[in-house]
């Protein structure tokens, strides 16, 4: 049985696919329902984390230590009053704190694992390329040598070994794009239309 | 070449027809193409099934709307799979629409006779990103008291004993960005050592195809649909990605022919521009 939800579904997928056609009203109007549900879900979380992470240990814990984030967090917003912006950049200027200590793991996991990983055994094709490869990419972005006829070359290779990569990466978005249209006519097929199991 | 040239002057609304047809054909009448199942995601698939029956393993809904159709069915298959093998599945969400694919999966498998609380559970959604999984990773409770339920997490039989990520068996990811596998690989991975595999949209499979090559991820599932497709031929139940994969591939057929078409126009097109151009006596 098609139910009430599958038909608001159906005729929203129609709604937007109707761009492709040209742009319209019926589109401009979902587009802004989806911005609006968007919205207020985004808001129905925050609500329910405060909730959860400050209301909740205040109320029946008695924990005030929740009060200093929540302080920090409403600091933020200063920065739409012009007298108090300044405010904004102390919890700002912690975030960034924050940010910057959670970024220092990466010299282990994206770092020394990664140069770790490129020190294998030149005994497959496969390796090979990922040696090389590795090499003649990074060889693109030395700046700070005075350009030289081996150097310009390594580059060069350096960049078709990038150009390959992002082609593989436009692939691969092709695929995901495609994938998103395949998953709509499912639902329209099976879910609305009963055309497909 | 006149024909040619007449393609490159088509109003683009009939290729997204053609588009249309080539994709909804296969899904009406499959053609049955046969699928290769990748290293990558086999890999995947061994680390789902070394789980014994009652080990946990944590699976993160880290995706939006956007990407939903790409990754949710690779979390659909790994749940079930993991699920089959007697495995206990923690639920959790950094990204806010995760949690309603999080609700979703549970929602069926209770239908499906799981017990909630003891075969699987949704801790719900934390804000905060990477921030927010480096703190889940030290301790769970800090984060979550309470599941999406209300109850606290020590009133369900699979939480006991587990207090930090370090206490899973295995992690599965899955995501369409921030959070995604470079976060839970610096956050969790590199300090307390617990298997994790990821899933991810088909864009950024290329981008983590490094870490499945240092050892860094167990499994990848990086290919967005088409390796859901691959893993529910690899673990014998296939699925809806499965059944996507015939108009996929007629699908990119129809795209490259596109592609290889305007670019030869493109080079006539150069190639009589240059000799219309007056030369030099």
């Amino acid at each position: 049985m098609t139910t009430a939800i599958t038909w608001a579904g159906a005729i929203c997928t129609i709604a937007i696919y109707s761009f492709l056609w040209k742009e319209n009203r019926l589109f401009r109007a979902f587009q802004n329902l989806y911005v609006g549900l968007a919205a207020g879900y985004g808001i129905i979380l925050a609500v329910r984390i405060v909730q959860r992470q400050v209301w909740n240990p205040l109320t029946t814990k008695g924990d005030y230590s929740v009060l200093i984030p929540t302080i920090l967090g409403i600091l933020l917003y200063a920065r739409f009053s012009k007298k108090w912006a300044w405010v904004a950049r102390l919890p700002m200027a912690f975030l960034m704190g924050i940010g910057a200590a959670l970024s220092m793991k990466a010299i282990e996991s994206d770092f020394v694992r990664q140069i770790q990983a490129t020190l294998i055994p030149w005994n497959s094709f496969n390796n090979i390329i990922v040696v090389f490869g590795t090499i003649l990419s990074l060889s693109y972005f030395f700046f700070t040598l005075k350009p030289r006829p081996a150097l310009d070359n390594m580059a060069r290779v350096g960049r078709w070994v990038l150009m390959v990569s992002f082609g593989a990466a436009f692939g691969n978005a092709v695929q995901g794009r495609l994938s998103l249209l395949i998953a709509q006519m499912q639902f329209m097929l099976r879910d609305w239309l009963h055309l497909i199991k | 070449m006149r024909a040619l040239k007449k393609f490159a002057e088509v109003d683009r609304r009939y290729l997204y027809l053609l588009l249309l047809i080539v994709v909804i054909v296969p899904l009406v009448k499959p053609l049955g193409i046969p699928i290769d199942v990748s290293s990558s995601t086999m890999k995947f698939v061994n680390a789902v099934d070394s789980l014994q029956p009652g080990d946990r393993m944590l699976l993160v809904f880290d995706y939006s709307i956007g990407g939903g159709p790409d990754v949710d069915p690779q979390a659909q298959v790994v749940m079930a799979h993991a699920l089959s093998k007697g495995a206990k599945v923690v639920c959790v969400a950094f990204v806010d629409t995760g949690l309603q694919y999080a609700t979703k999966a549970i929602e069926f498998w209770e239908k499906r006779g799981k017990v909630y609380g003891e075969d699987m559970i949704n801790l719900g959604y934390a804000a905060g990103a990477e921030t927010a999984v480096s703190a889940f990773a030290q301790d769970i409770r800090a984060v979550f008291p309470t599941d999406v339920r209300g109850k606290r997490l020590d009133e369900y039989p699979i939480m006991q004993g587990i207090k930090n990520a370090g206490d899973f068996k295995l992690i599965a990811e899955f995501a369409t960005g921030i959070p995604g596998p470079a976060e839970w690989i610096r956050q969790v991975q590199t300090r307390y050592k617990v298997p994790l595999a990821c899933g991810v949209v088909a864009v950024m499979g290329p981008q983590n195809e490094p870490y499945l090559q240092s050892g860094q991820l167990v499994g990848l599932l990086g290919g967005g649909l088409k390796s859901a497709a691959e893993y529910e031929i690899a673990v014998k139940m296939p699925g809806a990605a499965t059944a996507a994969m015939d108009a996929q591939s007629l699908g990119h057929v129809a795209i490259v022919l596109f592609v290889i078409l305007g670019n030869i126009v493109f080079i006539i097109e150069k190639s009589e521009e240059k000799s219309k151009k007056p030369t030099r006596k």
